[in-house]
């Protein structure tokens, strides 16, 4: 018996090595789940990136290759295949960020701590939606209705701000990776997360949390 | 005011329901000028009849009240309606991979968009090619991202002339009535530099969305 636990224990820590890619990965499901735009994981996608070039530069060389075998074949197609499946996950991790960055250019560009956690293309072009979407409501509305009225930053009392903003209440589905420090949802409520437990709780009281690395959204 | 029976924010009211019924039946209904036009036209006057309000010398009468809030209200309206509109649009815009002339030289499409549409369309479109040269030497952000890959080649049947077309792996002359197996950088990477006319990049875009149009994709026997 205790040779089989020995034997299983293993099996586990390599389920958790932490590849580029498996970290990818995990950014990827915590942005699709996430109200708010995390921060940008410029590193890990650059060199993400230039992987998959290299890697894509060798199998065009080696698909030139006029000896290559059947087998190498076969080898060569399922590393393409490898990196197609990569890139998928790249462009919809890229694309999860870009629609969130157009859902709140506006409030990205009055806002500087959002700012901190995009990377300058993603900020280039949340100015350029933001502007582009302001001159569109103003060459299609705006410009027609009384001086008084065109303007787009009204705040009237009742009626919800014209500015959208991340909703930080909305709840998430959050695993533990660790042990986590104890949540206070207020008073005398608070949670103390083991390793490997699952709640679903408003995205605002595990920001701190997912920024440390010790939950993960699902 | 106007003798008819209409209630304020009536007009506003049926701009939105344009919004919800084109979000219910997923489909982009036709820019409902006229009715942007009056809702404006309704702006002015209640405008006009605010102003005489206020430049009387005696308190403002409680209707102000209403008036403002009328106001307010269909503002939001008109401007929920554009904006719903362009959310739309961009779905439109990637469901076939960013390929605008694709969408503009669709009649049927273009007839439904208001001019300033079709200029926000071409302004974004440049806003996102430029976002997306920042990727252009390892992938392209704006293909196809609803289904992972499964196959690295996709048997294609050219139904109509496309001319030649650069891919990743070289030029290929399609002409009508071929079969090719070379598709799948041209469906996942959409890396494409079409030689004019536009036309040709019409239907090439029909590949690259995989709407069946130009080419279709075979049955792969």
């Amino acid at each position: 018996m205790a040779s089989a636990s020995a034997r299983v224990a293993p099996i586990v820590e390599t389920q958790e090595e932490d590849t580029p890619l498996s970290q990818l990965c995990r950014y990827w499901l915590n942005e699709r789940h996430a109200p708010d735009i995390l921060p940008a994981q410029e590193e890990l996608l650059s060199s993400l990136l230039d992987h998959i070039r290299r890697q894509s530069e060798a199998v065009q060389l080696l698909r030139g290759e006029p000896s290559a075998s059947e087998e190498e074949h076969i080898r060569i197609m399922l590393v393409q295949m490898e990196v197609e499946r990569v890139k998928f996950i790249v462009r919809s991790y890229v694309r999860t960020r870009l629609f969130k960055i157009e859902k709140f250019a506006r409030f990205i560009m009055t806002d500087a701590t959002i700012q901190t956690r995009i990377t300058t293309a993603e900020r280039a072009h949340a100015s350029r939606h933001a502007h582009l979407t302001d001159r569109h409501f103003h060459n299609s509305v705006l410009q027609s209705l009384p001086e008084t009225q065109s303007h787009l930053d009204d705040a009237p009392v009742f009626v919800p701000p014209m500015i959208t903003k991340p909703d930080e209440n909305r709840p998430v589905f959050v695993h533990a990776l660790n042990d986590c420090a104890p949540i206070r949802f207020h008073e005398d409520l608070t949670l103390e997360m083991k390793r490997g437990h699952i709640s679903l709780m408003p995205f605002s009281f595990i920001q701190s949390l997912l920024a440390k690395g010790d939950v993960e959204l699902i | 005011m106007s003798s008819d029976t209409r209630q304020f924010g009536d007009l506003a009211t049926q701009l939105v329901m344009e919004s919800r019924r084109s979000t219910q039946t997923d489909t982009l209904l036709k820019y409902n000028d006229s009715l942007v036009r009056s809702l404006i036209r309704e702006q002015r006057d209640l405008e006009k009849t605010a102003e005489s309000f206020e430049t009387s010398d005696r308190d403002p009468p409680p209707a102000l009240l209403i008036l403002q809030t009328v106001v307010i209200r269909n503002k939001r309206c008109l401007l929920a309606y554009h904006a719903h509109r362009i959310d739309r649009l961009r779905d439109l815009y990637w469901a076939v991979g960013g390929a605008l002339p694709h969408i503009l030289s669709n009649q049927d499409i273009r007839s439904k968009l208001s001019p300033h549409e079709v200029d926000y369309l071409r302004e974004y479109n440049s806003s996102v090619m430029e976002f997306r040269s920042e990727f252009s030497h390892e992938l392209d952000i704006t293909a196809n991202i609803t289904n992972p890959p499964k196959d690295l080649h996709v048997l294609v049947h050219v139904v109509k002339d496309c001319g030649v077309i650069q891919t990743e792996l070289g030029s290929i002359d399609f002409q009508k009535g071929q079969r090719f197996m070379d598709l799948a950088p041209l469906l996942f990477n959409a890396w494409l530099i079409p030689l004019p006319p536009v036309s040709q990049w019409a239907c090439l875009t029909a590949v690259q969305s995989e709407a069946v149009g130009a080419v279709v994709l075979a049955e792969s026997t």
